[in-house]
């Protein structure tokens, strides 16, 4: 298939505190949150705090066309001018981290997974949100553990609806090491257009 | 030839045969990589900085200059900043531009003829000086 490397994936709280350094090797700010596209299944890019113990936040939000990497060490940017106000990036009351953590996750089928308790991203070229991290209820057979549960690429990040496909818990996964061959074959059996048989 | 090697090396006057400042340090800038500056120190006058074409040569036992004019205070924000030592190289992380961090320098390896920075040298790895992109207050950052 077309993943020559594994995915390389993050959950998106581990985001926040990370260094945001520009390639001149300044600090700018660090990550304070992760702001969801609507509709996309995207990140749309992060809002900013000061760096330190007494950290505040900040005006000005990182959008992600302003983002030139995200490493485990750093989100790295190419200056301070791809910064914007932060009323850009969030114009509307939009789905944000914060909505959707607590969230329950339903099956299409209507059966309920779990609630939310972290979002899964995957980093290449752009951010892209493959999946929930749950603390999953009775129907999972893995009732109060955490598992991850994927989502199909264009899935939006609402925090009214978290909808899934039924067949998204046959590809459940304990462990964020295998979840990204659990979010590919679960991606591939949507392309092959077989949901409708579960 | 290394850093280490080279600090605390003196800077010797050839006009008057005497030592007139001693090497504390280097000032490293991108595009390309290259000693731009030194950082002196027991110096006389004011400044403290010494710019590489000032150099009457680098050599293995001591640096020379033709007089200690050459010695001169920060002349920009960013040789103010190299003065404050806040550009200082040595000891300073490393990030790709990937956001990966690779340790922390720990010497530089650089040509004495031109002030070429040949390499950056941590505790894993020697990254070539063509991958340095940037040098800020807080990181390094080179090609992925």
């Amino acid at each position: 298939m077309s993943t020559p490397t594994p995915m390389l994936l993050l959950r998106a709280s581990e985001l926040t505190g990370r260094p945001v350094v520009t390639l001149g090797g300044e600090l700018v700010a660090e990550i304070k949150d992760v702001v969801f596209d609507r509709t996309g299944g995207r990140i749309a890019g992060f809002t900013l705090r000061n760096p330190g113990l007494f950290s505040r936040s900040r005006k000005d939000s990182l959008p992600w066309s302003g983002v030139h990497g995200v490493g485990r060490d750093a989100v790295m940017v190419a200056d301070e001018a791809v910064l914007i106000p932060a009323k850009e990036l969030a114009p509307r009351k939009q789905a944000h981290k914060a909505n959707v953590l607590e969230d329950r996750v339903l099956t299409d089928k209507g059966r309920d997974l779990g609630r939310v308790v972290d979002v899964v991203l995957h980093s290449g070229r752009s951010l892209d949100v493959v999946g929930y991290e749950v603390q999953a209820s009775e129907a999972l057979g893995t009732a109060g553990r955490r598992v991850f549960i994927p989502l199909p690429n264009t899935m939006a990040v609402s925090g009214e609806n978290l909808i899934v496909p039924a067949a998204a818990t046959e590809f459940v996964s304990e462990d964020l090491a295998g979840f990204g061959a659990a979010v590919e074959a679960f991606r591939s059996r949507l392309r092959e257009g077989t949901d409708d048989a579960l | 030839m290394l850093f280490s090697q080279t600090r605390k090396h003196n800077v010797v006057s050839t006009a008057t045969a005497t030592r007139v400042a001693r090497v504390d340090g280097f000032v490293v800038l991108p595009g390309p990589a290259r000693v731009a500056l030194l950082r002196l120190g027991k110096v006389s006058g004011a400044g403290t900085l010494l710019a590489w074409e000032d150099l009457q040569s680098f050599g293995p036992d001591a640096v020379t200059v033709a007089t200690d004019t050459v010695i001169r205070p920060a002349r920009d924000t960013v040789e103010q900043r190299a003065e404050d030592n806040d550009l200082e190289i040595i000891g300073k992380r490393v990030l790709t531009e990937r956001g990966m961090e690779l340790g922390s320098v720990t010497d530089v390896d650089f040509d004495p003829e031109t002030g070429a920075v040949t390499s950056l040298i941590t505790k894993a790895e020697t990254i070539s000086g063509s991958r340095l992109i940037g040098l800020g207050g807080y990181a390094v950052v080179v090609s992925a």
